[in-house]
């Protein structure tokens, strides 16, 4: 089934919920493998596309779903604006050639490097029109910067995986883009300096818009780990001198080398560094000062870091159960969040794919799930496994 | 009485609203607990007794969000005011619900840090508060409103349950709980913990005073400053009569023949700075606009000082006051101000304009007296003129106040049915029995249950001349 119009989202939830066959939202199908593999009927919303209105002086842009993220850099690119969220492209990463999809983007709450300084995506999506499992239309949000009307049902639908509604319509904040930027890449410096140089300029008045690490090669240990810590700064030509100048200090006895751009920043970005290895791959959101000893509980096979340590990308050896309870078990403890973005397809069904399993919130999830989709015929059991309530 | 149980008829009079001044009403009772247990066990009497419940932190709403209910409990947060952990190495705070928020910059600014959404409350507004609101503030234009600033609450839910959403990281896998949480207005659950993200200190601050002669042209030079790319920490807006009152207030040294002026603060390092107020200057001159600078840090707190006494200042001059809230797209800023001009005239009442121009967030002040027969009735028509005219060009009801009761019946200008329907049922998975802060935000509560139906209203299906499958 394809659907191009709101009315044709809300003609193919009629068919599931008389078939009472659930659908599998796909666009260009990116990230099809991230979230657990689902039956149900494909509706390709690709054809919801295209940008609806874009008011640069306002710094908002309205579009369909299907616009590719590529397609809406370019056009945002002409007025010097740029999505603050810095996408990520991760077609390759999943194994897929085609352009990622802003509903795609927005339904996994994808962010880069960026994120760090600007929020993710959650921060920037105003506002929202889609069609529930009621096969209702609906509009959340608004298409201002400031609003508190009405519950917050963007944020919400931000990173839900397609698992409440079929999104028709989005609204987003954007920002300007900055005229230069430059990438400071310190050298051989072991896991635990690398990553307390990263927190130490995120804690100054520097504004970063990338701290990342990339150890010398995928290992599980951090001590001996040595790797490269990469900085990034924008800003106009005489901002941009003036942030590297403040920051030497912070890098005195550091083997360090100055770049312009930030090219250097593109395979932590897009996963390109675990693309062809074959283990199971997770991000994990932890808080930045444990991302050490995470690290340390859970042993992965390697690991890469950003947004100063509170973002890992972490590769366990495929389908190894252990590791998976290992990881569980460390992301209780370090107060972080880990969702699997890739796993072995011969185990994907058996679980969940968020870590650690909070018990005291299945209720609470099950009941969010059932206020816009009680049958669950939208990405039934992408996310979490997902109930029936058929009246 | 035990201890934190007010039932006395004085007692309750002290609970009985918030800053929505025209709205007053005693609890059945009110309960101020000390701990999470027992903001736990009253949410679990109110569910098993049946009694509606009322959050509330210190009163500060101004869209009544805590307005009680003559047959439910108040639950008063403002005891539990601890703040229980300072983390320097992961940028946050995490603080009980009673905490103030200018109590949390108190905790860390001595280590270089701030907490940066500043409503104008924030000496004696709670964090619980804010969160429940999403409250705003000056600074909101570049640095966002409290969900962006927000890691992790507890939450106590309807019937004792208490459940942790987010925590001190960036990013959350599966549902962002946490983001639907925060500006649910006590609908949803009771914060009884937030851990709060803290920034650097800028290292400097620049604050500009550009004067107009008209109210267009600092319309204009907020669009402006915006299109240029330009995004200064702060940039606020006052009309001729609001400078009047402040100026009589509490003497900034606003120029006193000015039509409009707008205070701009730009903050960062200091050639980011440098270059912002160069370009903000040389686009007020280009319209028109006289430019002065703070020329020391007195005086900047001075003009500062007068930006945030202006409701108190504004106060002095009439008996009443109704402070709106809408948000519009900046553009609009000129049309609006004339059409509200317009409409001022219609109802027969003063108003005067300070607002946060810098993300179109509108604070027109309407003047009256509660005394006049009729005068409270014409300033709320008047009120909702002014927000059903921010919806026309695109905008929104409330842009940080919230919906409360003072805007709850105006939610049909801005949603439609389907919009209203979907937002209920959110509130229905939390709150079956519909006993959290009921009467609030939503015109009417519909019942919950309606599983496996296609939506059907009064015998009609949505989009009726589709052809059914």
């Amino acid at each position: 089934m394809r659907a191009e119009q709101e009315s044709e989202v809300v003609d193919a939830l009629r068919w599931a919920h008389d078939k009472r066959t659930p659908l599998e939202i796909v666009a260009n199908g990116t990230k099809r493998a991230f979230g657990n593999t689902i039956l149900g009927e494909p509706l390709d919303v690709s054809g919801l596309a295209g940008i609806v209105s874009y008011e640069p002086e306002e710094l908002i842009v309205t579009a369909r779903p299907g616009t590719t993220l590529s397609e809406l850099r370019a056009v945002l690119s002409e007025k010097k604006q740029q999505l603050g969220f810095e996408p990520p492209e991760w077609a390759p990463f999943f194994g897929a050639s085609a352009d990622s999809t802003l509903g795609g983007i927005l339904s996994v709450d994808a962010a880069g490097p960026g994120r760090v300084r600007y929020g993710g995506a959650r921060d920037h999506l105003l506002g929202i029109r889609a069609v529930n499992g009621f096969g209702a239309g609906f509009r959340a949000g608004g298409r201002v910067v400031k609003n508190v009307t009405g519950f917050d049902v963007p944020k919400l639908i931000c990173g839900s995986f397609g698992t409440l509604c079929i999104l028709t319509e989005v609204t987003l904040r954007v920002f300007p883009k900055p005229a230069l930027s430059a990438t400071l890449a310190v050298r051989n410096v072991s896991a635990p300096e690398g990553l307390a140089l990263l927190r130490r300029v995120w804690a100054s008045p520097l504004e970063s818009s990338g701290l990342s690490y990339l150890p010398d090669r995928l290992s599980p240990a951090t001590a001996s780990t040595t790797g490269t810590a990469l900085i990034r700064f924008d800003g106009a030509q005489e901002p941009l001198a003036e942030k590297l100048a403040l920051a030497r200090p912070l890098l005195q006895g550091m083997e360090t080398d100055t770049h312009d751009g930030d090219e250097h920043f593109a395979p932590v970005a897009d996963g390109s560094l675990f693309r062809d290895l074959s283990l199971d791959v997770w991000r994990v959101y932890v808080p930045p000062a444990q991302a050490l000893p995470f690290l340390d509980e859970a042993a992965p096979a390697g690991w890469i870091a950003d947004w100063a340590g509170g973002l890992l990308w972490v590769g366990l050896e495929t389908g190894d159960a252990t590791a998976r309870t290992r990881l569980a078990r460390a992301a209780a403890r370090s107060g972080a969040q880990a969702i699997r973005m890739r796993g072995d397809p011969k185990t994907r069904n058996r679980s969940g794919i968020v870590e650690p399993e909070d018990a005291g919130l299945h209720t609470v999830l099950a009941a969010v799930k059932r206020a816009f989709d009680p049958l669950a015929l939208l990405n039934r059991d992408r996310l979490y496994d997902d109930e029936v309530h058929d009246a | 009485m035990p201890d934190g149980v007010v039932s006395d008829d004085a007692g309750l009079a002290a609970y009985d609203g918030d800053a929505l001044t025209a709205y007053r009403q005693k609890a059945l009772v009110c309960v101020l607990p000390k701990t999470r247990e027992q903001v736990s066990e009253i949410l679990d009497y109110a569910l098993k007794e049946c009694v509606p419940i009322v959050p509330r932190g210190a009163g500060t709403s101004l869209s009544g969000g805590a307005l009680p209910r003559a047959d439910g409990i108040l639950l008063g947060l403002g005891r539990m005011n601890r703040i229980i952990e300072v983390d320097l190495e992961n940028r946050c705070v995490v603080a009980e619900p009673g905490v103030t928020n200018l109590a949390i910059t108190r905790a860390v600014e001595q280590h270089g840090f701030y907490y940066a959404p500043d409503p104008s409350s924030q000496i004696a507004c709670t964090i619980g508060g804010n969160v429940a609101e999403n409250s705003g503030g000056l600074h909101c234009l570049k640095y966002g409103l409290t969900t962006n600033n927000l890691l992790g609450v507890e939450l106590a839910l309807l019937g004792g349950k208490r459940v942790r959403l987010g925590g001190r990281q960036n990013g959350h896998a599966g549902l962002d709980l946490l983001g639907v949480a925060a500006g649910s207005e006590g609908l949803l659950g009771v914060v009884v913990e937030a851990t709060l993200r803290i920034l650097p200190k800028p290292p400097l601050a620049r604050t500009l005073l550009l004067s107009f002669g008209s109210v267009p042209a600092a319309g204009k030079c907020v669009g402006d400053i915006i299109a240029e790319g330009i995004v200064p920490a702060v940039m606020e807006f006052m009309d001729r009569r609001c400078i009047a009152a402040v100026e009589e207030h509490s003497h900034p040294g606003y120029p006193a023949d000015a039509e409009a002026l707008l205070l701009i603060e730009a903050d960062g390092l200091r050639a980011e700075v440098d270059d912002a107020v160069l370009r903000i200057r040389a686009i007020a001159l280009r319209i028109g606009a006289t430019v002065i600078e703070a020329g020391s840090e007195g005086e900047r707190d001075r003009y500062w000082a007068g930006r945030k006494a202006a409701f108190p200042a504004m106060g002095r001059l009439a008996p009443d006051m109704l402070c709106m809230d809408g948000t519009i797209p900046r553009r609009t800023l000129p049309e609006v101000l004339a059409k509200m001009a317009v409409l001022a005239q219609g109802y027969g009442l003063g108003f005067c304009n300070v607002f946060h121009a810098g993300d179109g967030n509108l604070h027109p002040l309407i003047i009256f007296d509660v005394m006049k027969p009729g005068e409270l009735e014409r300033a709320e028509a008047f009120g909702a003129d002014i927000l059903r005219l921010c919806v026309e060009v695109g905008g929104v009801l409330t842009g940080e106040h919230g919906v409360g009761v003072e805007k709850r019946d105006l939610m049909p200008v801005m949603f439609g049915e389907e919009d209203l329907a979907q937002q209920q049922r959110l509130k229905c998975a939390f709150d079956p029995g519909r006993l959290l802060n009921p009467g609030k935000v939503f015109p009417t509560l519909s019942a919950c249950v309606e599983d496996g139906h296609m939506h059907v209203k009064g015998g009609r299906v949505p989009y009726p001349n589709l052809p059914r499958l």
